[in-house]
């Protein structure tokens, strides 16, 4: 027996005007910005305060091949927005077929980052290398792991989707899966900028 | 009929009643109450734990070089003959420090009490993510026994004291120290991501699921209390969880973050860590001023003097935590312009929390006071509160920081805002919603002795130790022997250390009663305080989902001797007009 | 909770993302080795170039913030709460390179 009704609080009647998913999942990408600040704020301040410089960009990593990465990884949002406004539109088939491109993007990025790192281990540049390289692999590294949770969360919604869990009246898990697949971007396109170009 | 999925309002549909095996209802529950129970004999198993390590710690310190009774069972890496070697005590200091703060107070606070009273102070059937709730449990319980496991790992738990200071905690070869370190960041990871699981819930919680008529300014204290305390982890444990990392990195795979010889910051270390450990110490407190403005309510019966400016209050803790860890920091050799300003903001934070103390003596000026025994706890917290609080002001000082950094006058002021605070009124917590979580009574008597207990060894305790901090007796030392200039100090720690064991045994003591009140407790009424929040109009203890029909609620949670009530409490859902309709009424709109 | 005129819009953004990204790597080496031709400084050059590229960064995030995670059209408590982490964060580094200064 649904408890729906009169007495029920209907989250309209908040100021976030926002359900439950879609709240909570705002609220953790709140936490995620301070995790990735701890690491990227200490890259910051590691490199602000080193006493010799850390290499020019295009001196060990590959600017050609990420900026390509980082387009990738753009595109899979632009996947991602276009399946959200498939579904606003009870549109079943192209929610499935850009959920797809977005985990084919999205996982193809994870794969030119992990043939990245395994060509420049294999030029001898570690985590060991000193702060450069203690710095390089905890951020990309992290944000590569949290882009492989995105995938398999996304291969999970998909095969909800699949199975017609969602309708034009409630979809608020492609929405929510939505919001961290953007988040995860986002942070690419910082980590982008400052370890790579800067 | 079948639940529907889809829910676009976000309320929990109430799953249909079919009877759920033990194994689902008991230890794999998405119920809120049975997750918060889950978290207290958990955590009163760690309070143990911690309280257990300190009384090892305190034989050392009180009979130095003596064999402790019953070390004989410890390895001889530990303690050969019984005697404890500096290598294993400075792993007990660090211990300590950790299960106290991880493992026992954070989560007794935040833990137990958000999860058993959120839903059923604002009025809904369970948290907005029952089953992130489940594993947030889970996480906890499996990063509490990584700690645990420690001690039984080559080379023992980790040295480099709760605060885990680089070089040392990131180089095994310094600190002797190698799995076990591993584990205790590995934990500290698994940990924060049970917090994290946590603050979502209670965030989303209040925010999306309070009652019909539960505007934000008619929330109980403690509920504020609980929001605020979420945010605070939800923006500061990211942090820690970031800098664990990079320290396991440190001493795994050859990055060199916080190590000098590559290149590294020890001083990064400490602001990282500080910058969650400040907040975290605000985590710590606030939860027990909610905790202490709702007894104190009760037990003077009468409102909450200044319900308005408490709630400021605590958004101006929160606030100004994140902007005072530097505190810490004084004696680090970090910029002493920093040093400038973190003196300024921190002397700027006792303001609120002396508001928050001036407005419970305010509370209880004039009102037909019962001491119960949550009620003694609440009173005494608020007396060593304060004296933890004066004495935090002395250390806000840089200038007198030089003296007392790294001394006793730190410990006594930790214990008495950690202990004479968040731990008395934990145990006021702990008596107070007894009767809902169980459905028994504490027996009044035997928690008064409790009480009694408590307060007096604990002063003793403690007490001296601001004294020994200003003759120079410094933390963590092993054998005050060695040092010349404190030649005349052993046998104030010998009397500590007696009191402390005192103190221990008192902690087993209502450990026995609150176990044998479980079952031979008397039985509990609905509403045995008189109190006003929505959770007394539940039965003791609520049924799954709380409640059939959502309450509507009227007015705030402090209407203790209403002027239009023949009775001198008045719950939140109920209406004056329609409880005494002898006498005329008008209900103040949104009023606290 | 409809999207009235978000959907032509994303071809747009993504455009603009695009855009951004070229912009963004050829700043980062075709300007710069430009501007060193010219007659300023080194770190002048570093720090205009730095300020550029973090610019850009910040504006293709916001673009993504916005328009993709549907900021624009959310309420205002909401977007306070996106927000409300950078305050901290930006606590955090700023105080912390301060020992640098």
């Amino acid at each position: 027996m649904s408890t729906h009704g009169a007495e029920a609080v209907q989250f309209e009647q908040t100021s976030f005007n926002v359900y439950d998913k879609k709240l909570g999942m705002w609220v953790f990408l709140a936490s995620e910005v301070m995790f990735f600040t701890g690491l990227i704020g200490s890259y910051i301040i590691l490199r602000w305060g080193a006493s010799e410089s850390w290499p020019a960009p295009g001196e060990v990593l590959n600017i050609g091949v990420t900026a390509g990465n980082t387009f990738l990884l753009i595109c899979s949002s632009v996947a991602m927005v276009k399946a959200f406004a498939a579904i606003e539109e009870g549109d079943q088939k192209h929610l499935k077929l850009w959920l797809l491109a977005t985990i084919v993007m999205g996982a193809s990025f994870v794969g030119v980052q992990a043939y990245e790192y395994t060509h420049l281990i294999h030029e001898g540049f570690l985590p060991s290398s000193g702060l450069y390289g203690s710095t390089f692999y905890a951020m990309t590294g992290f944000h590569g792991f949290h882009v492989t949770m995105g995938v398999l969360c996304m291969i999970w919604v998909l095969g909800k989707a699949m199975r017609g869990h969602y309708t034009q009246e409630n979809h608020q898990g492609v929405e929510t899966i939505g919001l961290y697949w953007h988040f995860v971007d986002l942070v690419w396109i910082i980590l982008f900028t400052i370890v790579y170009l800067i | 009929m079948a639940t529907m999925t889809a829910e676009p309002s976000g309320i929990p549909v109430r799953e249909e009643h079919h009877p759920q095996p033990f194994i689902r209802k008991y230890i794999f529950s998405t119920d809120h109450k049975i997750i918060g129970i889950q978290f207290l004999f958990t955590t009163l198993f760690f309070l143990m734990i911690g309280g257990l390590l300190a009384v090892m710690l305190r034989f050392q310190l009180g009979f130095p070089g003596e064999a402790m009774p019953g070390g004989s069972i410890l390895p001889e890496t530990m303690a050969p003959g019984g005697i404890i070697l500096p290598e294993f005590y400075i792993s007990l200091v660090t211990m300590h420090g950790t299960f106290m703060v991880f493992f026992a107070i954070m989560p007794l606070l935040v833990g137990v009490y958000a999860n058993y009273l959120i839903p059923i102070e604002i009025g809904t059937h369970d948290m907005a993510f029952p089953r992130l709730n489940m594993i947030s449990f889970w996480l906890f319980l499996i990063s509490g026994l990584m700690m645990l496991s420690s001690f039984w790992v080559v080379g023992g738990a980790s040295r480099s004291g709760w605060t885990q200071y680089a070089p040392l905690s990131a180089n095994p070869d310094a600190s002797g120290v190698f799995t076990g370190q591993i584990l205790w960041c590995l934990s500290i990871a698994v940990f924060g991501f049970s917090s994290l699981l946590g603050s979502i819930n209670y965030i989303t919680t209040i925010v999306n699921q309070r009652a019909q008529g539960m505007t934000w300014f008619r929330l109980p204290l403690v509920i504020w209390a609980l929001f605020i305390t979420a945010i605070l982890g939800l923006l500061a444990v990211p942090v820690l969880t970031a800098a664990v990392i990079m320290l396991l990195f440190d001493q795994t795979i050859g990055t060199t973050f916080f190590l000098p010889g590559g290149g590294g910051q020890p001083l990064l270390w400490q602001h990282l860590f500080w910058f969650f450990g400040h907040p975290e110490v605000y985590i710590l407190i606030l939860p027990a001023m909610g905790f202490v403005s709702e007894i104190i309510s009760n037990g003077s019966r009468k409102p909450i003097f200044g319900y308005k400016s408490m709630v400021f209050a605590i958004m101006a803790i929160a606030f100004l935590g994140f902007i005072v860890w530097g505190h810490h920091m004084f004696q680090s050799g970090m910029n002493p312009r920093l040093g400038m300003s973190f003196m300024v903001t921190t002397l700027i934070i006792a303001v609120p929390s002396a508001i928050k103390v001036f407005n419970w003596m305010a509370t209880m000026w004039g009102g037909a006071i019962k001491f119960t025994t949550p009620m003694l706890f609440a009173v005494g917290f608020v007396m060593l509160f304060t004296i933890g609080g004066l004495s935090g002001i002395f250390m806000a000082a840089n200038p007198v920081d030089i003296y007392i950094h790294d001394t006793y006058f730190i410990v006594a002021h930790i214990h008495y805002v950690l202990f004479g605070g968040s731990l008395f009124a934990i145990f006021g917590a702990i008596y107070f919603w007894f009767p809902k979580m169980f459905g028994r009574m504490i027996n009044e008597t035997a928690g008064k002795i409790h009480f009694a207990l408590t307060f007096i060894l604990f002063n003793l305790v403690f007490f001296p130790m601001h004294g020994l901090g200003m003759e120079g007796m410094m933390r963590r030392i092993y054998d005050t022997s060695r040092y010349t200039h404190l030649s005349d100090v052993q046998d104030t720690n010998t009397m500590i250390s007696i009191a402390a064991f005192g103190l221990f045994a008192s902690g087993l003591y209502f450990g026995v009663l609150f176990f044998w009140s479980l079952f031979k407790g008397k039985p509990a009424p609905d509403n045995p305080w008189e109190a006003n929040t929505l959770e007394w109009t539940l039965p003791s203890p609520p049924k799954h989902g709380n409640w059939e029909q959502l309450p509507t609620v009227y007015h705030g949670p402090y209407e203790y001797s209403h002027p239009d009530m023949d009775r001198d409490w008045l719950l939140q859902n109920e209406r004056p007009d329609i409880v005494s309709p002898a006498h005329e009424v008008t209900i103040r709109k949104g009023e606290a | 909770m409809s999207a009235e005129g978000k959907k032509p819009r994303y071809m747009l953004v993504w455009g603009g993302l695009a855009l951004l990204t070229g912009i963004e790597v050829a700043t980062a080496f075709v300007v710069r080795k430009a501007l060193e031709g010219f007659e300023i400084g080194h770190e002048q050059v570093t720090m205009l170039i730095i300020l550029i590229l973090l610019g850009l960064a910040v504006w293709k995030a916001l673009l993504v913030a916005l328009y993709f995670m549907h900021l624009k059209w959310e309420s205002k408590a909401l977007r306070w709460l996106a927000v409300a982490p950078l305050l901290p964060a930006t606590i955090l580094v700023v105080v912390v390179l301060m020992e640098y200064v």
